[in-house]
């Protein structure tokens, strides 16, 4: 394992040969052991290890290896039998022993007198399942039905198991449901009309590359472990160019680094796009066979884009354009990765399509190492047992009812006959992480009762009435996928549930029993159940088959962690494209069915109104997910407060100094923060990260207005948020 | 010969991420507040072109470590292969070497009210196994090298940050990144 491990570095160039680089333990009489003695642990103990999956909403979902001496955890690192983590984890990961143990834990259910008073009480968890059932039983006879039942649950833990909660709701009734993503629904609608569905490539194949643009993505802080591949196909000779307004780490990483105004990267793509039709560039043999709509595309850039046209646009000179689109277009194969935070702007979808038929064009698009890769789901069918049960006999309404996930307070509040009266949150943090949190406030305080269920006192456990303490995943038992690489994950139970720690699985049997004993027949989800025999049955023969499993335990045998067949790893290697022709679509009729133009256009970005003229984005944080992990204190020993990235010129014309606390303001409200003088964002630009900090009154969103991006109902049922086109002012505090 | 083991930090590689300084801390189970290692951030226009750069630093292993020598109970000891191990058991917590060291490697433990620092992870060296932060960089940005037989071809024992090496002959190198292309909008 050592030699490996020093053969596989190459970053010393030297003359000595790789065996001098250490003496690979010759020095030592003694044998190599199986687990390493530490220092901190002394135990005469049982020492086990157990296969973890970290079900965070991340690219790289890791395979983990947890050591428990003793009944308790002692060590949680990367499971080695993993090719795309390598038994690594990223920073985040590495913080899961304090995750479990740390002092922050909700430890039993409780219950809160006066929303945000702080005025806890412990009680039982029958006690917890007895208040909600009543409330459910009491609305459905008050409004006939589930309705005014509000389920908003998300991405905190994607365990497939945990799809339980949206289970457990389907079996008291309909009900109404937070629907969509603030994630990637304009991109993957973009990538929806051009190919059928988002479907990217293994990022493994990076080192397959000969050129990769990462446009708009920063893996050096969301997806170490594909930054890993990237700065190895770099070693190799790989030419690396990072597209962002920012100077992002991964932007500092970049052979070339290409600061575009936010939000016109279509303009970017288009402008490359008709010198590489200039130029004869292209590849006519691609085109022909394989798409559709081809001659409608060239003839609307022709007429309508020129390079210098997009050199103004983009604030990009035309020779860097020019040359970049010949690189571009002349490797082979060549590769572009869509960040998310690209397409968070009300023209993200348009700007998604322009760089799809860039990838069309140059015929990259079902090549190994080549691509246009943004996100994939073609390892996610599994069978979804934990919704499978339906609404029971005598349910009031016909079917649920959605509200935007992304607008969610003003929906709430909108919604009518019948009103919405009850919250059910679930891996999410509305009040932090929603735009408008004071209209998702407003939301809560119309509720008769709100239920979270969480790990830690969040913004929105502290506005709930009720709070249910669930378990790390150390605790309880599932299975992951990554809607990025192609591996699936075990996850056993390493431990006993700390306190009075449920599963979300466990909390759905738990109060389907109450509402059985109150009113029997009143929810079909099962009352008990081993959740080993649950997670079993979320395989079918289709996912056991591209796994090569015969189930999870068959799994977990066979070190816990599967690559899925190679077959599926070339994104439409087939070329055979999702969309109603069955080829690439530049001209959608898909597209116009959701009121879009047919083709891949240029959109006008969204323009600063005169009172607000600075962008202030909030990309994703090294330290964090969402608001997952910052808060945690081995991360706050290291950052213990968020702060705003101001560059030196918009800081001297505002006369704010270094650590001045800054006033950052729009109409939709205001917040006071550290500035950080950096010449990492341009003059116009301010920049302040995601996260939730312990005991700092912080959210990133609360300038963040629920304004829409231009695409999302046809992947994800409604269209996302425009997070980066935040515009507003700021002044020394 | 006897080996002379040190650190290799890849500038060039390092993301800022915080991944080796924290699973140091989750392997040998220390206080939040403690670090055997610690990334820090290098001024912005390190190489020329404005980028973010950290630097991850943990013991020197020095060839004259000040904390050996400003020890008063002999709790340092260095190793032939050249690894400064501290004794806690001998250890008194007077952190006289916490004061002496020009790096301020030594932590204090509040809890165990005595000094901490990194020791190579020899216990693992000793079996053939690599140093924690070592292995689990997710970009393999640290290495150890025994100096007596490698010199690294851009290797420079110097970066901003780091204090005068001619005090106590610190062993860790470092390799400087390159500086890339950039277009910028202004400034």
């Amino acid at each position: 394992m050592l030699k490996e491990s020093i053969t596989r570095r190459n970053f010393i160039k030297g003359s000595a040969s790789l065996t001098a680089l250490l003496g690979l333990g010759a020095a030592s009489s003694q044998a190599p052991k199986g687990l390493v003695p530490k220092a901190a642990a002394k135990t005469n103990g049982k020492v086990q290890q157990f296969y973890n999956a970290c079900p965070r909403n991340c690219y790289d979902t890791c395979s983990i290896l947890t050591t428990v001496e003793d009944g308790r955890i002692t060590f949680i690192t990367g499971n080695e039998n993993n090719t795309y983590t390598k038994g690594r984890l990223c920073v985040k990961g590495n913080t899961y022993p304090r995750v479990v143990y740390s002092p922050d834990r909700i430890k039993y259910p409780m219950r809160q007198k006066g929303r945000g008073s702080g005025n806890w009480e412990r009680i039982s968890w029958g006690e917890a399942y007895t208040i909600i059932s009543k409330k459910i039983l009491e609305i459905k006879k008050e409004y006939g039905s589930t309705l005014p039942i509000c389920l908003n649950k998300y991405s905190g833990n994607f365990n497939i198991l945990n799809y339980a909660t949206e289970g457990m709701m389907s079996s008291i009734g309909y009900t109404t449901r937070a629907q969509g993503t603030p994630c990637d629904p304009a991109g993957s609608d973009a990538q929806g009309f051009d190919m059928g569905v988002a479907y990217n490539s293994d990022p493994e194949h990076f080192l397959d590359a000969d050129y990769i643009i990462l446009w708009g993505a920063n893996p050096a802080w969301t997806s170490a472990h594909s930054m890993y591949f990237i700065e190895q196909a770099k070693e190799r000779g790989t030419k690396l160019v990072v597209i962002d307004p920012l100077i992002t780490q991964t932007a500092s990483k970049a052979d070339e680094y290409i600061q575009i105004k936010a939000s016109t990267d279509g303009a970017l793509a288009l402008g490359m796009i008709r010198y590489i039709f200039d130029h004869q560039l292209f590849d006519k043999n691609w085109v022909a066979e394989n798409s559709i709509g081809f001659s409608e595309f060239f003839a609307y850039v022709n007429k309508n884009i020129t390079v210098e046209w997009a050199a103004e646009k983009t604030g990009v000179p035309q020779a860097v354009i020019e040359r970049l689109a010949r690189e571009y277009a002349t490797a082979k194969p060549a590769n572009i990765w869509i960040g998310f935070g690209m397409q968070r702007h009300v023209n993200g979808g348009a700007m998604v399509r322009a760089i799809d038929a860039l990838a069309a064009i140059t015929g990259n698009i079902g090549k190994r190492g080549g691509g246009v890769n943004y996100i994939g789901g073609e390892t996610w069918g599994f069978n979804y047992h934990t919704m499978s049960f339906g609404a029971p006999e005598g349910s009031g309404g016909e079917a649920d009812r959605m509200v935007n996930m992304n607008n969610f307070g003003a929906q709430v509040l909108a919604a009518d006959e019948p009103p919405i009266k009850m919250m059910w949150i679930a891996c999410r943090n509305p009040i932090a992480q929603d735009p408008e949190p004071n209209v998702v406030k407003k939301a809560f305080d119309q509720m008769d009762l709100v239920v979270t269920a969480d790990l830690y006192m969040t913004q929105t456990v502290e506005y709930s009435d009720i709070v249910l303490p669930v378990t790390t995943p150390f605790e309880s038992v599932g299975i992951n996928v990554s809607y990025w690489h192609y591996w699936m994950n075990v996850n056993e139970q390493a431990i006993k549930p700390l306190y009075e720690a449920k599963s979300d699985l466990e909390i759905a049997m738990g109060l389907s029993k109450k509402l059985n004993e109150l009113a029997p027949g009143s929810c079909t989800f099962p009352t008990s159940g081993n959740p080993k025999e649950w997670v079993e049955k979320e395989l079918n023969d289709e996912i056991k088959e591209l796994f090569n499993i015969e189930s999870w335990e068959d799994l977990r045998k066979k070190g816990g962690t599967a690559k899925a067949n190679e077959k599926i790893t070339v994104a439409w290697e087939d070329l055979k494209f999702r969309t109603p022709s069955g080829k690439y679509e530049f001209y959608s009729k898909k597209a116009v069915e959701y009121g879009h133009h047919p083709l891949p256009v240029f959109t006008e970005e969204y323009k600063a109104p005169k009172e607000y003229p600075i962008r202030c984005m909030s990309p994703h944080w090294k330290f964090g997910i969402h608001s997952q992990f910052q808060h945690q204190d081995w991360l706050m020993a290291i950052q213990d407060h968020p702060y705003l990235e101001i560059n030196p010129e918009l800081a001297r014309k505002k006369g704010i100094q270094n650590n001045d606390i800054v006033k950052i303001i729009n109409e939709t409200g205001y917040m006071t923060l550290p500035a950080k003088l950096t010449k990492m964002v341009p003059p116009d630009t301010v920049v302040m990260y995601e996260g939730w900090w312990k005991g700092v009154n912080y959210t990133e969103n609360i300038t963040v207005k629920a304004l829409a991006e231009d695409m999302g109902e046809y992947q994800k049922g409604q269209r996302g948020i425009a997070f980066h086109d935040n515009f507003v002012n700021i002044e020394k505090a | 010969m006897a080996k002379k083991l040190g650190f290799l930090v890849n500038i060039e590689r390092c993301i800022g991420c915080h991944a080796c300084e924290i699973s140091c801390k989750s392997f040998y189970q220390l206080e939040p507040e403690m670090r055997r290692r610690r990334v820090t951030e290098l001024p912005e226009d390190l190489v020329g072109t404005p980028v973010r750069a950290f630097v991850s630093t943990a013991c020197n292993h020095c060839d004259e470590p000040a904390c050996k020598n400003a020890c008063p109970v002999g709790a340092y000891t260095k190793r032939e292969d050249g690894i400064v191990v501290h004794n806690q058991e001998l250890c008194i917590g007077c952190q006289m070497c916490g004061k002496a060291c020009p790096y301020k490697v030594p932590v204090y433990n509040p809890v165990k009210r005595k000094m901490d620092k990194c020791s190579m992870c020899y216990e693992r060296l000793d079996v053939g196994q690599l140093p924690i932060c070592v292995e689990k960089c997710p970009l393999e940005a640290i290495q150890i090298v025994d100096y007596n037989e490698v010199q690294p071809e851009n290797g420079v024992s110097i970066v901003p940050t780091f204090a005068d090496p001619s005090i106590t002959h610190p062993t860790t190198q470092f390799i400087l990144p390159k500086p890339g292309k950039q277009t910028r909008r202004s400034s």
